[in-house]
């Protein structure tokens, strides 16, 4: 597949502009702006700006793709190709879609076409548009994509771009996928897109629970291990070659690995006792795990290779669930029961400086967020006789402790896993009466089910 | 058997007795008064309660504080509306007087100078070229209204200083808006603090987006609202990488942050 990048002619600044709105900004810029005007030494591009001005989500329109060819067979990949990039827009969490029933009349398919007063008026009141033009020749189809800043007619261009790959459904959702992800990529301050992630879970749907893995948005499902035993606590690595789960084996629950450059099982060592939930190291070395090798579960850490065991917890009681700080890899949170009922705990990935993070309730299943400022998790706040007993997602700051509830609806919900971009969380319920993967925002808005038939859990995003 | 009285020498003691009933009534009387003012005569059922009427309280939403007599207006301190200096009013010259000429005079007056004869030609004023000339930069129509108005190249009309990142920009500008407003904690200052001056920070972002050189030009006065807005900057790894087409090698940004509580 090729991706050629439309580049706009290059010109020279002539103009020394800053976008201030406070009144008194305006008059201090206004003071800035003409001493700089005047003293005409200094040709550094200054942004001036600051709180308080209305962040607000970008107004986007996303009109459908024309297409440039007349074949039928078009029609349905032009289809799947509006709808894929129309999701994923939708899905980032930093757009305001405007409605389609907004738009002016007229197809938008090349630059030439864009009337800018009609889109960045009401009712559209856009102030980004996607559009451009799909066709197919000899089976092949190639894309042409622009971002353009309506506010900013002089040069509204944030980003041109054509695709071509084979005409097939899946290259067309690849296509949508990708050209979805660069306009988030600009607009979302450098964060890469997950259009093109994928989520590992378990599923029994085969009648055994196997690891399986889908896209992001649901689509795609397909099964990754054929074990014919029972599967469960999936973890990708973090360049995505390897995933590591345990798996019961005649002997116990094993730590087991599979390789996706081998497409096959790879040798794991075997432990003795019950070995659970291995998470990986964000920098792909290492792998915690809880073992109940010595008898009580404790956490030990191992190299990917399978070399360098060591335990870091000592303390009675069990301890379970490790995952890294993904940020900086020199932590650890995970659950213990010393106290009595679990709760999530966090120290060093030496073992040492242990701080209790929750202290009421019943706490299970932290992830940790990849910026390394929160944690989501499990939580009964309140757990015994006479206690509602739902179980929801929540997220807590690890400095401050400061916690927010995600999800509210009364059934379990457990397991949650963070999005490499920081904005979704999966995970799984079993609100709609069986147990599903669901995914919404990470204040808990636009919750939607991903999975669908038999039973879904542990689902486990994929790092990139 | 004669009786007799053995105390018949009875002492004199009814006129002391006397005197000492007038002085137990005197000292009694002196100590009921004295209860009575110095205590402001509360009456026997001085704190049991129940014994006054209640007292009228109600509660007044705002109190009647005297107003600010002086109304000050935020308003440009010059004469000229838009412009930054009030421009000098034309000095209006009195008419000179014509001399009535005497009666039956016979002798004309002589003859006066014309108004335009009178004057010198103005010397043409010389203006330096990089100066907005006095008087004459118009409305305050400031860059800032690009931003919403769209307009490229209109608007503030210097030129030759700095470039037009921010117009020709405008989303990346949003962006680093959007990111240092998420990144800021408010939290992280101190909650005593209910209203602070404006901190402001400078900084570059390089070609790859990464924030350097990040500085607190102007303290607001609070040392954790300084803090947390340096931390919310320290936290943004990046802004993603500057537009492709833009040819210089980093941008500089004041950032402010005001806080309320």
């Amino acid at each position: 597949m090729h991706s050629i990048s439309l580049r706009k002619p290059f010109y020279r600044n002539t103009i020394h502009l800053i976008p201030v709105i406070s009144r008194f900004g305006r008059l201090l810029s206004l003071l800035i702006a003409i001493i700089f005007g005047v003293i005409n030494v200094n040709a550094q591009d200054w942004i001036k700006t600051g709180t308080g001005l209305g962040v607000e989500k970008i107004r986007i329109a996303v009109p459908d793709f024309k297409a440039s060819s007349q074949d039928p067979k078009d029609v349905e990949l032009l289809k799947t190709f509006n709808d894929t990039l129309w999701n994923d827009l939708d899905n980032a969490g930093i757009f305001d879609m405007a409605s389609k029933s907004f738009y002016p009349l007229g197809q938008v398919g090349a630059p030439a076409d864009v009337k800018f007063e009609a889109w960045s008026a009401a009712p559209a009141n856009a102030a980004m548009l996607v559009f451009g033009n799909l066709g197919a020749a000899n089976g092949n189809i190639t894309v042409q994509g622009w971002l353009y800043d309506l506010k900013n007619t002089a040069s509204p261009q944030v980003l041109g771009k054509q695709y071509t790959d084979t005409a097939t459904t899946q290259s067309v959702r690849t296509i949508a996928h990708k050209f979805a992800d660069e306009i988030i990529f600009r607009l979302g301050g450098g964060i890469n897109g997950i259009a093109e992630t994928q989520i590992y879970y378990v599923s029994s749907r085969s009648g055994h629970k196997e690891i399986w893995a889908m896209d992001y948005d649901g689509a795609n499902q397909h099964p990754i291990t054929t074990l014919g035993s029972i599967s469960l606590s999936p973890h990708i690595s973090p360049d995505g070659s390897r995933l590591a789960f345990s798996s019961f084996t005649g002997s116990g629950w094993e730590i087991r690995m599979f390789s996706f450059d081998l497409n096959r099982l790879v040798s794991f060592p075997r432990f003795a006792g019950t070995n659970l939930s291995p998470a990986w190291s964000p920098e792909g070395g290492k792998l915690a795990f809880s073992s109940s090798r010595s008898g009580d579960p404790e956490i030990y850490v191992i190299d990917q290779s399978g070399g360098n065991l060591h335990r870091i917890t000592t303390s009675k009681g069990p301890d379970v669930s490790p995952v890294w700080n993904r940020k900086t890899g020199s932590q650890i949170a995970w659950v213990s029961g010393r106290t009595g009922l679990p709760q999530i705990y966090i120290m060093g990935s030496d073992g040492t400086n242990v701080q209790q993070i929750t202290d009421t309730g019943y706490a299970v299943s932290p992830s940790w967020s990849p910026n390394g400022q929160f944690l989501a998790f499990s939580w009964m706040r309140h757990y015994g006789p006479g206690a509602p007993g739902s179980e929801d997602i929540y997220i807590m700051d690890i400095v401050s402790k400061q916690w927010v509830q995600l999800t509210h609806d009364g059934g379990r919900n457990d397991f949650p896993s963070w999005s490499p971009d920081g904005r979704h969380i999966v995970f799984q319920s079993n609100r709609s009466g069986s147990l599903q993967i669901w995914s919404m925002l990470a204040d808990g808005t636009n919750q939607k089910q991903l999975t669908t038939s038999s039973s879904n859990s542990e689902p486990d995003w994929s790092w990139k | 058997m004669p009786t007799g009285e053995i105390f018949f020498e009875h002492e004199r003691w009814g006129h002391n007795l006397a005197w000492s009933a007038a002085l137990h009534v005197g000292v009694t009387v002196v100590i009921i008064a004295y209860a009575w003012f110095a205590t402001g005569g509360h009456g026997s059922n001085w704190g049991a309660g129940g014994g006054g009427s209640a007292m009228g309280v109600s509660l007044v939403s705002n109190v009647p504080l005297p107003a600010n007599p002086v109304q000050t207006q935020s308003v440009l301190a010059t004469e000229s509306k838009g412009l930054s200096k009030s421009q000098p009013k034309p000095a209006v010259e009195e008419p000179t007087a014509i001399p009535i000429p005497e009666k039956n005079a016979k002798r004309k007056p002589a003859k006066q100078p014309t108004e335009t004869q009178r004057q010198p030609k103005p010397e043409p004023q010389q203006q330096a070229s990089n100066v907005v000339p006095f008087g004459e930069g118009g409305p305050a129509a400031g860059p800032y209204a690009l931003f919403s108005v769209g307009a490229a190249k209109g608007g503030f009309g210097f030129t030759g200083a700095g470039g037009d990142f921010g117009s020709r920009f405008a989303w990346y500008v949003r962006v680093v808006n959007q990111k240092v407003s998420e990144n800021w904690l408010k939290y992280e200052v101190d909650p005593r603090i209910q209203n602070a001056n404006r901190v402001y920070l400078t900084f570059d972002i390089d070609r790859s987006g990464h924030p350097s050189h990040i500085q607190i030009e102007q303290s607001s006065g609070v040392p954790s609202l300084d803090t947390s807005a340096l931390r919310a900057l320290q936290r943004i790894d990046t802004f993603g990488p500057l537009p492709p087409d833009y040819p210089g090698s980093k941008v500089s940004v004041e950032f402010w942050f005001d806080y309320k509580r």
